[in-house]
């Protein structure tokens, strides 16, 4: 393909990628990296450390609006995030050392397997908006893991205070295993854990997650970067696209409802695991 | 408790860091992706008019940044107005400002005093550093 039509499909993929990325929390790698190697012809850990970028790209475009309008939990945030970058460290020196190993095609296979676990989490609570309130456990008393905000769609204030610690932090390792392997951000395992764990309001998981998705995030990719598994001139219009399509979703969050984004992004992601797999196993 | 068993709800205010931790890491996420996308904006278009009918498949076989990911390295290329260099660069800056992030979160959570949540913060930020000054290189 020419260099120039590669660039500009590029570009556009990567906004329909962002676009997605931000409305669900996922981070849009999730998307893009499929993508890049069904359709751009790009390498499994070259399309990984696109991903990286492409979650990087997202997170701060959307973060700051979350940020300034009060829905990311910074403090939830960072006290999750000792779990989730030690994961991602692991993570990704995993694909670098499957990659030498010319494993290649175990990691298709594992990255349609984890895109296939996606879906349940996503189906799991999708009627639910706010949660029943839950007693905090002693963690989550001394650090103050608290918090509120104005829901715009349900017309009311929220308050919230995270319940099970322990097991969040668990879910939050692998989490962060996930992303540092595959560059898909691991959105929807954070959103579980702070939905079904810490007991938040879906709209502040969502929030949190994308705030916590950049640091992971920078942890796997600066590994990949560092080890030579990422490729500017794939990433860069990657990274551009995605941060377009970030910031238009981040504009339309606060007036969705969620169960609308998660039901029309559920068969966009079951697509792509089963091609992820067959490809994995060799299949046409 | 209150008496129909529902938690009473949190004093939130007082474990909200002050409005300017917020203000601040907005503007840092901001001006980060803004400098990260105008350096590999700048980057991609002048590597692809510098490679006029090249095609993508030979751009994907060879990643044009890996002389560049050293601190020597992309001084050099910088100076020498590489665009493998300046490419590499914008991809440090994307990577470097939720770094930056984590950076302010240090400094407001020890503002505030908050030894548990400084020490949290301090430990991520020491393994973010690893991987990208420690393990990355030791794995390539």
């Amino acid at each position: 393909m020419d260099l120039v039509l590669f660039v500009v499909l590029l570009v556009l993929v990567a906004i329909a990628a962002g676009l997605v990325g931000s409305l669900t929390g996922l981070g849009g790698g999730v998307v893009v990296i499929p993508l890049l190697i069904i359709f751009f012809g790009a390498s499994v850990p070259i399309a990984i450390g696109a991903g990286f970028v492409t979650i990087l790209a997202t997170s701060s475009a959307t973060g700051a609006a979350y940020v300034r309008d009060r829905l990311s939990d910074i403090r939830i945030g960072m006290f999750l995030e000792i779990a989730t970058v030690p994961g991602a460290l692991i993570g990704a020196t995993v694909t670098v050392f499957l990659t030498h190993a010319n494993l290649e095609s175990a990691l298709l296979v594992a990255l349609g397997v984890v895109l296939f676990a996606i879906i349940p989490g996503s189906l799991a609570r999708r009627h639910i908006e706010l949660p029943a309130p839950q007693p905090p456990d002693a963690r989550s008393k001394y650090l103050g893991l608290t918090g509120g905000y104005h829901d715009e769609a349900l017309g009311q204030d929220v308050t919230y205070q995270g319940a099970r610690t322990t097991p969040a932090l668990g879910v939050m390792f692998g989490a962060g295993l996930v992303s540092g392997m595959f560059g898909i951000g691991g959105g929807v395992f954070k959103v579980l854990a702070l939905e079904r764990f810490l007991n938040l309001p879906m709209k502040v998981s969502t929030a949190t997650s994308n705030f916590m998705i950049g640091v992971t995030a920078a942890a796997g990719a600066g590994v990949m970067l560092a080890a030579g598994y990422v490729n500017p001139i794939l990433a860069a219009p990657v990274a551009i696209g995605t941060a377009s399509g970030a910031f238009l979703g981040s504009r339309l969050l606060p007036g969705l409802r969620n169960r609308t984004v998660r039901i029309l992004f559920l068969p966009v992601i079951a697509a792509l695991a089963i091609e992820m797999v067959l490809r994995g196993f060799g299949l046409p | 408790m209150n008496p129909d068993g529902a938690p009473v709800s949190p004093p939130i205010e007082a474990h909200r860091l002050p409005d300017e931790a917020y203000v601040r890491m907005t503007l840092v996420l901001r001006l980060g992706l803004g400098l990260a996308i105008a350096v590999l904006l700048g980057g991609i278009v002048a590597y692809v008019l510098a490679h006029p009918g090249q095609s993508s498949e030979n751009v994907l076989a060879h990643n044009p940044i890996l002389n560049y990911l050293s601190v020597p390295g992309l001084g050099t290329g910088l100076a020498a107005g590489s665009i493998g260099a300046v490419l590499t660069l914008g991809l440090i800056v994307l990577v470097a400002t939720p770094i930056v992030r984590v950076v302010s979160g240090l400094y407001y959570f020890r503002k505030v005093g908050e030894r548990a949540m400084t020490a949290i913060t301090l430990t991520v930020l020491v393994l973010l550093m690893l991987g990208l000054l420690v393990i990355g290189p030791f794995i390539r």
